[in-house]
């Protein structure tokens, strides 16, 4: 092999999200690159940090490659986050992940100084998991104390009249099965993990699977690093992360999320699809946060207003 | 092959640092910083510690660990342990061999608002050591007993070395605590019936003490109010998930100022004095963290642990030798390092050889090489590992609870207490051995109560 | 006790206050959500208080010589040699308090440039490092005041 790279990222070598995505893909580069690319993946932080600093070290080239939470460093990727926002991702993985990578050129490319994107993609959405509500409308909300997934999803919490409570994410099942928060808003992916069907009786989504808001991640190489390949090298990584495997990603988490929500109507939890009625007034009730977001963008001169129709389009472009 | 090569060179070049007085920390510092930059050049050690150290300083489950040792130094100073001792006395005293007895309970009681074994022994050992000398305890077993007792104070919850443990296997620190509960109250009790024997071949070195009027009996009793509604709050609400350890520590620091004041305790230089303590603990734990991070940065890109858990699953020995093997080696280091600088160095190699001769994160109970889940065997080998580790402080050639305790007790020889502890000694091993043969008695009641 | 020895218990001080702070803050905190008002912002501030605080007591803890070592090899080398080793740690923690100031600095100006804040309340981190950069200008001063006692003590005072 001519070029070896560390790929560095926060989850257990167990988690789908390194069997089933990360390693593949790094698979796919090498056999593209004819066997001069070997890509070595550590998992769990094994090269040290805490996961808010993987940004950073491929910046600077502590690591080559990093798979990462674009949340964890709030306000470094404010254009990227519209496609966190309820009303903008709904419910369709893979035509946001294409979305993203239509609009990553002309609207995303500017905020990722130092590194090089492989890729972008989204997990399958906030779902709603309540411990003994069942909330179908905003009105439910009123009063209760939910755990934040994002920031962004702090203020959809507030939007609904409930607390934001912030905990991490180890220490949601405790709190969910003491009560000290009424719910929260994460992927149907983390049941499996943390066993969520034990402390909730509810698991609530819209109509179609429409979701509360996402989180954006990123697999990204050191900037220089890239400049430094050649060509033929580039282009192994290139076709490893084209569009069908961005959708193929969307997959991946679509069927990780299912397999989650599996688990917890299997487990006797009662899996609530809300009416078309009830979806609408949920989003009417969160179009606020999309506001809030435009509002607060604008101040960074950005165009958020903008930036939310683009990215509406180019989902709905792909839904067909 | 290399990479691997350099890297258990620098485990040895760590063992001479270390063995030359380099502070644990700084030697752990020194072989990560130039391991990193032999195998990879300085320019990746140098960007990393751009935020390497805000990084682990800031890490949340950690912040438990000033708050519960800021706790523990304020309740020295409040009375706590003197009510404690006192009552313990009101109830025990009369007996042969009874203050000894006294003062492990009330050891037993300080380590459920202090995270520390050595403040535990020190604080006990000023309240407990002079009662002990006046009614003419031997000099082995009052000592002995107090340097035994002060382990209480890690191995009952909170525990600091449990909250590390937790941090690095990524458990969850009220998991750990709730299953240290049992492991704490068998020493408790067996550290009782050690006393009891030890009085019954030596009667001379344990004679009775006083036995209480009911005026006094009641007045000690009741004292313990305020101790025993600290203890239910923070380590209750803990258990009961109300609230997260991070908050619980901090209501209790707040609840030990708020008592420690109100009896006029702690002011101002009690407070003071209480910081200063706290500061020379934390930074010297948080400094040890950093270090054994830049350690596991440059053994990480060696290979080492992996190399480690490969050559271990592959040896052909079985999960349980290979257990017992690990903890005997934990003893060993035992007698160069203090309990926390060896969790640090040695679980981030020993826990992967565990979990892949279990077969692997998601393995069933059935298909395990322990005959439990990867998560049970988590919380298991946390508690085995930290008692193993705590019986470094009370064995020679370092036993720091031992020098504590010599240290406050002038006439008595070093060798006297350390022959006290021997007694204590066995019943710990008494005790790892039950909770070996038992996993039960660990993994029950975090099961039983997170399933309530 | 000399003046900058005196100054860096000073400094330890603070940042025990800035911990009682983060004790304080967590108190309301649960008293707060127990009246339907939790703080949002408890979880990112402890982290930042509390990383704080840690740095303030390095200073302080080379000075006390609170860092632990072992000491089972050289308990019987004569006290000129455990000044010698001494000398040696004192020379570590001076080169590695250096090294950190100066990588921090860069890390500080990184934090800034890319605008890292936290999650909720959007302090920035930067904000976090003065004191920190502080904290290891007083670790460098701590260092070298153990340095020249260890080299005093080598030269048999
Ligand atoms: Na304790
Ligand atoms: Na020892």
């Amino acid at each position: 092999q001519e070029h070896t790279f560390k790929l560095h990222h926060l989850l257990s070598e167990k988690a789908p999200a390194h069997t089933q995505m990360l390693a593949p893909w790094a698979e796919k580069v090498a056999a593209n690159s004819g066997g001069k690319v070997k890509i070595d993946i550590y998992p769990a932080m094994s090269l040290g940090g805490k996961p808010p600093e993987l940004i950073q070290q491929a910046r600077d080239g502590v690591v080559d490659i990093i798979w990462t939470v674009n949340g964890y460093t709030p306000g470094l990727f404010p254009r990227t986050e519209v496609f966190e926002l309820p009303t903008v991702y709904t419910n369709d993985t893979v035509a946001t992940n294409l979305a993203m990578r239509d609009m990553f050129e002309s609207d995303l490319k500017q905020e990722y100084n130092g590194v090089e994107v492989m890729f972008l993609h989204v997990h399958a959405g906030q779902g709603i998991h309540m411990v003994d509500k069942a909330t179908r409308k905003p009105e439910d909300f009123a009063g209760l104390k939910m755990r934040i997934p994002t920031r962004t999803g702090a203020w959809i919490i507030e939007a609904l009249g409930a607390s934001p409570v912030g905990m991490p994410v180890p220490a949601l099942p405790q709190a969910l099965a003491k009560k000290v928060v009424d719910g929260a808003f994460i992927p149907w992916e983390i049941i499996p993990p943390l066993k969520i069907q034990e402390q909730t009786k509810y698991q609530i989504e819209g109509a179609d699977k429409v979701r509360f808001g996402t989180t954006t991640f990123q697999v990204s190489m050191n900037a220089d690093r890239w400049n430094s390949l050649p060509e033929d090298v580039q282009k192994a990584f290139r076709d490893a992360s084209d569009e069908a495997w961005v959708a193929q990603v969307g997959d991946i988490w679509r069927a990780s999320d299912e397999f989650g929500i599996g688990l917890a109507v299997k487990a006797g939890n009662e899996h609530i699809t809300l009416t078309q009625e009830e979806t609408d007034a949920m989003n009417t009730a969160l179009t606020p946060v999309v506001d809030r977001w435009v509002d607060e963008v604008s101040a960074k001169g950005i165009d958020g207003a903008a930036l939310v129709d683009a990215a509406r389009a180019a989902i709905a472009k792909h839904q067909q | 092959m290399d990479a691997l090569l350099i890297g258990f060179a620098g485990l040895f070049v760590l063992i001479g640092l270390i063995a030359i007085r380099m502070p644990i920390a700084l030697s752990m510092i020194l072989v990560g910083g130039i391991g990193v930059t032999i195998l990879n050049g300085p320019a990746i050690f140098f960007s990393q510690l751009k935020t390497l150290a805000y990084g682990q300083f800031s890490i949340y489950d950690l912040s438990v660990v000033p708050m519960f040792v800021l706790m523990g130094n304020i309740a020295s100073k409040a009375g706590l342990s003197r009510d404690l001792f006192r009552a313990a006395n009101a109830w025990l005293g009369w007996a042969p061999g009874g203050v000894a007895m006294s003062a492990i309970a009330a050891c037993a009681g300080f380590g459920s608002v202090c995270g520390s074994s050595l403040a535990t022994a020190s604080t006990m050992g000023q309240v407990a050591l002079p009662e002990l000398r006046r009614l003419n305890y031997s000099g082995a077993l009052s000592t002995g007993t107090l340097a035994a007792g002060g382990v209480l104070g890690i191995l009952i919850p909170p525990s600091i070395v449990l909250v590390i443990y937790a941090v690095i296997v990524e458990a969850n620190i009220v998991t750990m605590f709730m299953a240290a509960m049992i492991p704490g109250l068998i020493a408790v009790v067996l550290f009782l019936i050690t006393i009891l024997i030890y009085v019954m071949i030596n009667p001379e070195s344990g004679p009775a003490g006083e036995r209480p009027d009911r005026a006094e009996f009641i007045s000690a009793t009741v004292n313990l109010i305020p101790v025993l509604t600290i203890f239910g709050l923070v380590i209750g609400g803990i258990y009961f998930g109300y609230f997260n350890p991070t908050p619980a520590a901090a209501i209790g620091v707040f609840l030990v100022w708020i008592y420690g004041m109100a009896r006029g305790f702690v002011k101002i230089p009690e407070l003071r004095d209480a910081l200063l303590e706290t500061a020379r603990t934390t930074g010297m734990i948080y400094l040890i963290l950093l270090g054994a991070e830049m350690l596991k940065i440059f053994m990480s890109r060696g290979g080492v642990p992996q190399a480690m858990a490969e050559w271990m699953a592959n040896s052909g020995l079985t999960p349980m030798t290979i257990m017992i093997i690990l903890l005997v080696a934990l003893i060993v280091l035992g007698c160069l390092m203090d309990s926390l600088s060896m969790i640090l160095l040695a679980i981030p190699f020993f826990w992967p050889v565990l979990v892949e001769i279990n077969g692997g994160d998601y393995v069933d109970a059935a298909n395990a090489g322990f005959g439990m889940t990867t998560e049970d065997l988590k919380i298991w080998f946390g508690i085995l590992a930290l008692i193993v580790v705590e019986l470094g402080l009370i064995t020679p050639p370092v036993g720091m609870n031992v020098f504590v305790i010599s240290a406050m007790a002038k006439d008595v020889p070093m060798i006297e207490t350390f022959k006290g502890v021997m007694p204590f000694f066995m019943a710990e091993i008494v005790r790892v051995i039950l909770l070996i043969a038992f996993p039960a008695l660990t993994l029950w009641l975090p099961a039983y109560l997170s399933g309530g | 006790m000399g003046p900058v020895a005196r100054f860096i218990q000073g400094w330890a001080l603070a940042g025990g206050v800035v911990l009682l702070l983060v004790v304080l803050m967590n108190a309301y905190s649960v008293i707060g959500s127990m009246f339907g008002a939790p703080f949002a912002g408890d979880f990112e501030m402890t982290q930042m208080g509390v990383a704080i605080a840690a740095f303030a007591f390095l200073p302080y803890c080379q000075i006390s010589g609170s860092h632990v070592t072992a000491d089972i090899f050289t308990s019987n080398a004569s006290p000129v040699w455990i000044a010698r080793f001494e000398l040696l740690a004192s020379i570590v923690a001076f080169a590695f308090a250096c090294l950190l100031i100066w990588r921090m600095y860069a890390g500080m100006l990184n934090q800034k440039e890319y605008d890292y804040t936290t999650t909720i309340l959007l302090v920035p981190h930067w904000w976090a490092f003065i004191p920190i950069l502080m904290s290891l200008a007083l670790w460098i001063c701590a260092s070298l005041i153990t340095l020249r006692d260890a080299a005093t003590r080598t030269l048999g005072r």
